[in-house]
């Protein structure tokens, strides 16, 4: 039989780019984002090449390599975790490929090279390459540090494939998250640092090569379990089956006495709570309640409110920052279906409208331990909520109407490949969302001081709630006028 | 219940559907067949305001679908697994739909007890999502979500397609006991002319997006649109 060929994947790959719909815009996307990642690679060279120079001043006595590794054993358990949530595995599109005539050892073979194009596989190369050979520069050619260079590769690549095994397996995925917890606690009760005794590890293959032959060996031992294990997961009953799911958030008849309101609220966290894609959004939602952490720690901002206030905005908002400007296209797979049920537009955006105004609700009360940092601090995180509650979610559903990319619910998004829900649309929205609320604290702050800037937030917000029908009057009919281009691009989904 | 004039639609300068009148009266069960390509999805969309006509229009009960939301309140649709929602369960799904409709979740725990001979054990209870249903399996739970609520107008596109043979006789006969019991109007599309034949009292025949023909249902219909289908 014929083996299937890295190039033969290649050009599967690219002609499912070329083939997708809108695909000159996403090509638009991907040069962009391009530029990005090459920002970062050079960036990440001057890292390597600089990081040298650094740790030598510092330490003139040590050798840099030594620092190096009492740290990258936290590297490498972060590392993990970013995998774990960002590194998509190819497997889902290789059912097509069963019947052919190809062995399922090409297959296999196929999905494992094709995974080592993944970005995160290119960080260590960027930054341990210049950094390797600056370091023979300095201290003459020595081979011992591009045996170290190559162990480090050895286990970032061992990394990849056992991502493979945490992804698709909850029971591994817990294992090595009991690991990374026992390893917190044994380091912060005890004293007991796993990365430091990892470091030991590093410098043992640095001083005595022969050493080397253990990362040699977990990598291949990571290969060839990832091998194993696709080739068991090939069938359409394993790894290439959707994953039966348990039922979660069935009893959420608290909302109830909400009626219409509260069912559609029930309805919207079920959404959130049943679909990966809402998942990985939300979750990020939520870290935007700790960013207050970043600004109200650190003196340097107390003398600028407007990034206190920025800072506020995002710890009352971010849920609506993150999940609202994707509304209603969350509701994209079934777009059509709640277009002729019996629920007038109005009536759905008003849900919409709520569902953002709660989400705004819950914030705040959970950033009620911001207290600690004082009263200030609170009237702050008040007035930015209020903004938030009663104009904020006004403005992000009127920008939602602009956004007619469908998301499918079920999928995980990749990471540096989210072109699906980027429109150049909605990056011009974020202006509005973010500056004008800043102008609206600033332009009463430089004329009237501190507090007349927050009261200007809240009245803002106040304003947008007592005018909440109008404004909702003006979506409404926005959306309305959009209303068969947006079923139309939804439908797109579907196929 | 649902009358079109005038109405056409076009695509980039082609025109996929022309139909210059067309009424279907009340109680009526209505039978849309013809090839793939013909306009029969392009027909249901129109109705229910999913896509823009190009010139004319369609009422239901003398409401213009595109101006007004009114006929939401009577009209339901089944057109493919998009109008499920697929992370709820059969059960949340019906309670979702009875809630839009006015029926409380008491009335369609009882209500949806009927229909256990035709989900045959596999809808109701399954703890499983919509979308974790087999193709057939949610077709029968989306057409059976249509009836919640007592709709006038039923609009289902290829029901019969990926239903087991006996799911397909049950769902005759539950199309024509819902027609006698509440005078439903059904409008059916469908590939399998026995099927439709046998349901429908009336069927137009598309091709290219025009209606090439239009009869009343007799004995000898079936014969005759085979006949057609065959040159």
């Amino acid at each position: 039989m014929k083996s299937f060929s890295l190039l033969d994947f290649l050009s599967l790959s690219k002609k499912k780019f070329f083939r997708a719909p809108q695909w000159q815009f996403k090509l638009a996307i991907r040069i962009f984002l391009g530029f990005v990642v090459l920002y970062f690679l050079v960036a990440f060279l001057f890292l390597g090449i600089g990081g040298y120079y650094l740790l030598k001043k510092q330490n003139p006595e040590t050798d840099p390599i030594f620092l190096i590794n009492s740290f990258l054993g936290l590297y490498f358990a972060v590392d993990l975790l970013i995998r774990y949530f960002f590194q998509a595995i190819p497997v889902t599109e290789v059912k097509a490929l069963l019947l052919l005539p190809i062995t399922k050892r090409g297959i296999v073979r196929g999905v494992l090279l094709r995974s080592l194009g993944s970005i995160f596989n290119a960080v260590p190369l960027v930054v341990l390459l210049p950094f390797c050979i600056v370091h023979s520069i300095e201290n003459g050619m020595t081979y011992s540090v591009w045996i170290w260079f190559l162990s480090i590769i050895c286990l970032y690549l061992s990394a990849n494939y056992l991502t493979f095994l945490i992804n698709k397996s909850n029971k591994i995925a817990a294992v090595f998250l009991g690991v990374f917890t026992i390893g917190y606690f044994l380091d912060y009760f005890f004293s007991f640092s796993i990365s430091h005794y990892f470091g030991m590890g590093l410098e043992f293959i640095y001083t005595n090569l022969y050493w080397a032959a253990v990362p040699v060996v977990i990598l291949s031992t990571s290969i060839l379990l990832a091998d194993k294990f696709l080739r068991r997961q090939l069938f359409l009953d394993k790894g290439l089956s959707k994953k039966k799911e348990r039922i979660i958030g069935s009893n959420l008849d608290f909302f109830d006495r909400w009626e219409r309101m509260g069912f559609f609220l029930k309805n919207d966290l079920r959404l959130i709570i049943r679909n990966i894609r809402a998942r990985q959004v939300v979750l990020m939602g939520v870290l935007f309640l700790f960013y207050g952490l970043f600004f109200f720690t650190q003196d340097q901002y107390s003398e600028m409110p407007s990034m206190l206030v920025f800072a506020g905005l995002f710890i009352t908002g971010g849920f609506m920052i993150t999940f609202g400007q994707y509304v209603p296209a969350w509701d994209s797979e079934y777009y059509s279906f709640l277009m002729c049920q019996n629920l007038s537009y109005r009536k759905y955006l008003k849900s919409k409208l709520y569902l953002m105004m709660f989400s705004v609700i819950v914030s705040s009360i959970l950033s009620l331990p911001y207290l600690f940092f004082g009263p200030k601090v609170m009237l702050i995180i008040g007035a930015s909520g209020v903004f938030n509650f009663g104009f904020g979610s006004v403005i992000t559903l009127y920008s939602g109407a602009f956004n007619t990319n469908p998301i499918k619910l079920n999928i995980k998004a990749k990471a540096f490949e989210n072109t699906q829900n980027f429109s150049f649309i909605q990056l011009l929205f974020v202006l509005p969302k973010l500056i004008l609320p800043l102008l609206v604290f600033y332009l009463p702050y430089a004329f009237f001081g501190f507090y007349a800037g927050l009261l200007g937030l809240a009245v803002v917000g106040l304003l947008g709630l007592i005018f909440q029908k109008q404004l909702l009057n003006l979506i409404v009919k926005t959306y309305q006028k959009k209303k068969y281009q947006t079923i139309g691009s939804f439908n797109k989904l579907v196929s | 219940m649902i009358n079109a004039t005038n109405l056409s639609k076009k695509y980039s300068g082609q025109t996929v559907l022309e139909i210059p009148d067309l009424e279907v009266p009340k109680g009526q069960r209505f039978g849309l067949v013809g090839n793939n390509g013909a306009g029969k999805t392009t027909l249901f969309s129109l109705f229910l305001d999913l896509i823009e006509a190009s010139t004319g229009k369609v009422t239901i009960n003398q409401i213009d679908v595109q101006t007004s939301e009114e006929w939401k309140p009577y009209t339901a649709a089944f057109i493919d697994e998009s109008y499920l929602i697929g992370y709820l369960t059969a059960e949340e799904y019906y309670y979702f739909l009875g809630n839009l409709r006015g029926v409380s979740k008491e009335e369609i725990n009882i209500w949806v007890q009927e229909f256990e001979p035709f989900f045959n054990g596999e809808i109701l209870g399954q703890k499983k999502y919509l979308r974790d249903l087999s193709k057939g399996n949610q077709k029968k739970a989306g057409i059976v979500g249509t009836l919640i609520g007592k709709p006038e107008l039923v609009i289902l596109d290829e029901p019969f397609a990926n239903l087991d043979p006996s799911t397909q006789i049950r769902l005759k006969k539950l199309i024509r006991d819902e027609a006698e019991k509440h005078g439903t109007t059904f409008l059916i599309s469908s590939h399998d002319l026995t099927h439709v034949t046998e349901v429908c009292d009336r069927i137009v025949l598309l091709e290219k997006g025009l209606a090439i023909k239009d009869i009343e249902t007799t004995p000898e219909t079936l014969k005759e649109l085979e006949s057609y289908f065959s040159n």
